[in-house]
């Protein structure tokens, strides 16, 4: 019995995680947080690298290291003196750079661009679990989440605080830390970004967009961690290429955004 | 309750970047009441709004009505084009289920939308693709699906043709009316002072003149608050109201 759970354990993830990932991904991109989103994924590195060399399991390094780096960020948005892009973007490149030279070298490739994981069965169902929910979660707090994109004075007039802005950005350091293992640090980011940008192209309105990018999150990270499978490539890589060659054939049908006027 | 106080501002002041925006404005908004607040570009009229409903620090108090209801028109409101959200989507983030709507909000929408002289129609319409005479229009619509006691208005016929910018201030002056709302709208438009308001506050960074229109859009305060005389004077017949 418990030789099929790790056997199947990478579709599982690669399921729900996809899942997850797509239903935060509409609002990152909305938010215009996409690159933000990408650094942030890059954190994860020196948290894995410091959790081999203490002995522990890297996926505590990588929950404790974009936890903090989600409130990083959610300080730094705070502060109207400075701009966050610029700091993100070096403090977590920086952070990525670090990782690579404190992580052992066998280790090196598999967490920047994951590889089919050796789980425990407890460890699947918790990483399962936690997609799930999040993934409800988001759906629950569409209509918050939109409220902030679409006017973020009108949200706060209705008594939208800040604490909207912390969630968003703590449900997506934990879909990341939950698919790292599975696509790597350096992929993670983009996994987010993909099904969105590919429902964007395919939806008129809030409701199926966040439906379809699911849906697509589920379905190309399935397919993506197949084909790595049989290729014996490792599924980070497969699961991108896969997602972006989907969004390259979603192009054309991308709804005509010259029409209309203001 | 007619006479009843729906806003108390008092010694109201704004600093942002260590300049002094606004210094020591003082009025108050009762039940029913239309307040024009008119300066030049620049006197503060946006920020004084952003300061009552507590979008920017201030010092001073502003005291609401307990439980008033206070909807908002803002100035700038723009949503990215390419953005999958609808019209539709957006007058749902005032229902209580988002994902599905019951009936009696969808029918309470139909009748805001009428009286703004909308077309259901643009509910199916993109936010991003609508043109800056059905924001604005969609935007009053908006703030006005709770009922609220009182509607602020930072320009709300900017971008509105000049035919319909009379339509809607028929219509605001209509809810007005009937339903007791409280108005407090900045406006560039003198004729909409002299025909709307009850009161009048003449802002250029502070408090230049305020009262009935009448009394308080004389031509020596005009010229203090613009400061060209005569540019800026009423040229139609004030009327009675």
């Amino acid at each position: 019995m418990t030789m099929h759970a790790p056997y199947h354990a990478p579709y599982w993830i690669a399921l729900l995680v996809g899942i997850a990932s797509g239903s935060v991904g509409p609002f990152i991109l909305l938010r215009r947080m996409a690159l933000v989103g990408d650094a942030l994924s890059h954190v994860a590195l020196p948290g894995i690298a410091l959790a081999l060399l203490y002995g522990r399991d890297p996926f505590y390094g990588v929950i404790v290291f974009l936890t903090a780096a989600a409130f990083l960020i959610f300080w730094l948005e705070g502060r109207s003196s400075v701009p966050p892009d610029a700091i993100v973007g070096l403090l977590f490149t920086a952070s990525l750079a670090v990782g690579v030279l404190i992580m052992p070298d066998t280790e090196v490739i598999e967490s920047l661009f994951g590889a089919f994981p050796v789980l425990s069965l407890p460890f699947l169902l918790l990483i399962l679990s936690a997609a799930t929910l999040l993934s409800v979660l988001c759906l629950l707090m569409t209509k918050r989440f939109l409220f902030v994109i679409v006017s973020p004075d009108l949200a706060k007039v209705h008594g939208l605080g800040r604490g909207n802005d912390l969630a968003l950005l703590l449900i997506f350091a934990i879909v990341v830390a939950l698919g790292i293992k599975l696509v790597g640090t350096l992929l993670m980011g983009a996994l987010t970004i993909i099904p969105a940008s590919i429902a964007k192209n395919l939806t008129r309105s809030m409701r199926p967009y966040v439906i379809v990018s699911s849906l697509l999150g589920g379905a190309i990270s399935v397919v993506g961690v197949r084909i790595a499978d049989t290729l014996r490539f490792p599924p980070g890589p497969s699961i991108v290429l896969l997602g972006v060659g989907i969004f390259l054939l979603s192009l054309p049908m991308a709804r005509n955004r010259v029409k209309g006027g203001k | 309750m007619p006479n009843e106080t729906i806003l108390t501002v008092k010694n109201v002041s704004v600093t942002l970047d260590h300049v002094q925006v606004l210094r020591d404005v003082s009025f108050s908004v009762r039940r029913g009441e239309a307040v024009v607040v008119i300066g030049p570009n620049g006197a503060g009229k946006t920020v004084l709004f952003r300061a009552l409903l507590g979008l920017l620090p201030y010092t001073g108090t502003v005291v609401w009505r307990a439980g008033a209801k206070i909807g908002y028109v803002p100035q700038r409101f723009s949503v990215e084009r390419s953005a999958p959200i609808t019209a539709m989507e957006f007058f749902l983030l005032q229902s209580p289920n988002f994902w599905r709507p019951n009936a009696a909000f969808i029918s309470h929408l139909d009748h805001e939308l009428t009286l703004m002289g909308l077309d259901r129609s643009v509910l199916h319409k993109n936010l991003g693709e609508l043109s800056g005479g059905e924001t604005q229009r969609l935007l009053i619509a908006w703030a006005m699906l709770p009922q609220p006691d009182v509607l602020l208005l930072d320009e709300p016929t900017a971008g509105v043709d000049a035919g319909f910018e009379d339509t809607i201030y028929a219509l605001l002056h209509r809810v007005q009316i009937e339903r007791g709302t409280a108005l407090l709208l900045i406006s560039h438009d003198l004729s909409v002072v002299y025909q709307y308001a009850q009161q009048v506050l003449c802002l250029n960074k502070r408090v230049v003149c305020q009262g009935p229109p009448v009394e308080a859009c004389n031509p020596d305060a005009l010229a203090t608050l613009y400061g060209e005389p005569g540019y800026y004077r009423h040229q139609h017949d004030p009327g009675p109201r």
